[in-house]
């Protein structure tokens, strides 16, 4: 098989050609350079492209292999080009987080644990991705580098804040890639794209060398084109790291191995409520869809939802202006303007709301944990809607009219504020042209258990990423 | 909060904070407190008893624990 048509199929077969000697690293690496010089003018997922590096990485693995050291043979994704938001430190790059006032910094002088720990598994790194400005929205409309557009309707957004890292997966420039997720922004750009996206439990991965948003809520994980390849790299990169706080010291839980183990006997509910009433026709039908797959016929509800998701807002809102409030004092003309007034008011809210708001954080896990003492594994939408258009100011939702940018995170933001891991799953055929995203939600560290169902999910044929038909002429 | 009482805050506070609000920036700056404040008010009904900690806990660190491991450049 020729190195083009791996590249758009998973991870796992590209490993294998690769170990196997059939295909070269260095062949692998040239495809993805290749496709990202042809489609990536029109989707603008990438901010940076590191071509030297990553050919003189896939020749050193090659003399390797050349050389028959085992261990090279052994690697899990050998071979596998990835690319990741531009938020991880890069050695020789500098970490942009997708504003216009951190690339007047020094570049990295290392590369991120998980961007080296991918590494190690075999993969090679062939860039970064774009971004809201440090991870501040849901649309990936970065007023310095272009928005990234969606790869199904390049008229639409990608959503964000991880829309470069989604994106790239779906026009099939790289099988993998990483991003970050605070409330929502591996799940919301895997929903409106079409891909695979794990935001793992919060913890789980060691976040140092990755620029912060929101300390308190911050996540970091993979996407990709099949549960599996997430499986493959969420394995890869587990790991304990001191210099994160929040990382908790926990051995590997291996998913991959286990991924095809059978579903039958899961207690599996749909969320309702909250989650059923900011749903469109879309959304509820992907939902619907998954669940009749699943023969999940409970609903549950989760207490004070509205609650949960106001304070992650809050938190959000006046950690991200903290981390920022020396350059919003002395420099706010130079912030997107997308989220400069967002992170200005932020600067300002009382301390009354967030030490309420983390009070309730703790109330709200506490009760749902209850909730996954009988249950599972809970299904909710990704998203209220479909990718809306580049520049859309509102989205409407059964009547009402919803501000489009934060709104598009309603759903995942009362996951995310208590931590636990959601696999989101692309569903297609619930809208005439585009794909919607289900969250798959488990219990803390039962990442084995989203990646399961959605694994089983994708061999049912309900679920499915396929790559975006792109073509150079585009 | 009413309107006026939103712009009365938002001005002393950024005053406080030394954190200038450029005529542009304004505008918005009041309608995003405004949201803020809304969402604050979902907050105010929670059940929370004298009992309910906020989440974050911290850990001490003693002299001989092990220092940072890992890249930390942007962390």
């Amino acid at each position: 098989m020729r190195a083009g048509e791996l590249l758009v199929g998973t991870a796992g077969a590209i490993a294998a050609a690769v170990q196997a000697r059939t295909i070269s690293a260095a062949a692998m690496v040239d495809a993805s350079l290749a496709r990202i010089g042809a489609i990536d003018p029109a989707v603008n997922a990438f901010t940076d492209v590191v071509a030297e590096r990553a050919r003189a990485r896939a020749a050193a693995l090659d003399k390797r292999l050349a050389e028959g050291d085992e261990g090279s043979a052994a690697l899990p994704l050998a071979g596998v080009p990835f690319a990741v938001k531009n938020l991880f430190d890069v050695a020789g790059l500098t970490t942009r987080a997708g504003s216009k006032i951190e690339r007047e910094k020094a570049p990295a002088s290392v590369d991120a644990p998980l961007v080296a720990r991918l590494e190690r598994a075999g993969a090679v790194l062939v860039g970064g991705l774009n971004m809201d400005e440090y991870a501040y929205g849901f649309t990936t409309e970065n007023s310095h580098d272009g928005p990234t557009r969606n790869p199904h309707d390049l008229a639409r957004v990608a959503g964000g804040s991880s829309g470069g890292s989604a994106a790239a997966v779906a026009a099939g420039e790289v099988p993998v890639s990483l991003g970050s997720d605070t409330n929502g922004s591996i799940r919301v750009p895997s929903s409106l794209c079409g891909v695979f996206g794990l935001k793992p439990t919060y913890g789980r991965l060691p976040r140092n060398g990755s620029y912060p948003f929101v300390a308190s809520l911050d996540h970091l994980g993979p996407f990709a084109r099949s549960a599996h390849d997430l499986a493959l790299v969420y394995d890869a990169i587990q790991g304990f790291d001191r210099a994160d706080p929040a990382c908790v010291e926990r051995g590997l839980e291996a998913t991959a191995a286990t991924i095809g183990e059978p579903v039958d006997g899961l207690r599996i509910a749909v969320l309702g409520g909250w989650f059923r009433e900011l749903a469109d026709g879309s959304a509820r039908a992907a939902v619907d869809c998954v669940a009749t797959a699943l023969r999940a016929h409970r609903e549950v509800e989760l207490p004070r939802v509205e609650s949960a998701r106001a304070a992650a807002f809050l938190i959000s809102n006046a950690e991200g202006a903290a981390l920022h409030l020396a350059d919003l004092r002395s420099r706010a003309g130079d912030f997107e303007p997308l989220s400069r007034d967002r992170f200005l008011a932020g600067a300002l809210l009382p301390a009354a709301w967030i030490v309420q708001a983390q009070r309730l954080r703790r109330w709200f896990a506490l009760r749902v944990a209850e909730i996954l003492r009988e249950v599972d594994v809970l299904i909710a939408p990704a998203t209220p809607c479909v990718a809306p258009t580049i520049g859309s100011e509102t989205i409407e939702i059964h009547g009402r009219r919803l501000p489009a940018r934060p709104s598009l995170g309603l759903l995942t933001q009362p996951i995310s504020f208590i931590g636990l891991p959601v696999c989101a799953v692309p569903v297609w055929r619930c809208h005439a042209t585009m794909p919607i995203g289900v969250q798959l939600i488990a219990a803390p560290w039962r990442e084995d258990l989203v990646l399961r169902v959605a694994h089983h999910l994708q061999q049912a044929g309900v679920v499915d990423a396929p790559v975006a038909a792109l073509t150079a002429s585009r | 909060m009413d309107r006026e009482r939103i712009e009365a805050y938002v001005d002393a506070a950024a005053a406080a904070l030394d954190l200038p609000l450029a005529p542009a920036h304004r505008p918005g700056v009041l309608a995003y407190f405004a949201l803020a404040a809304e969402l604050a008010e979902a907050l105010a009904g929670a059940p929370l008893g004298i009992g309910d900690d906020p989440a974050p806990v911290f850990t001490p660190i003693a002299p001989d624990d092990p220092p940072e491991a890992g890249s930390a450049s942007s962390r």
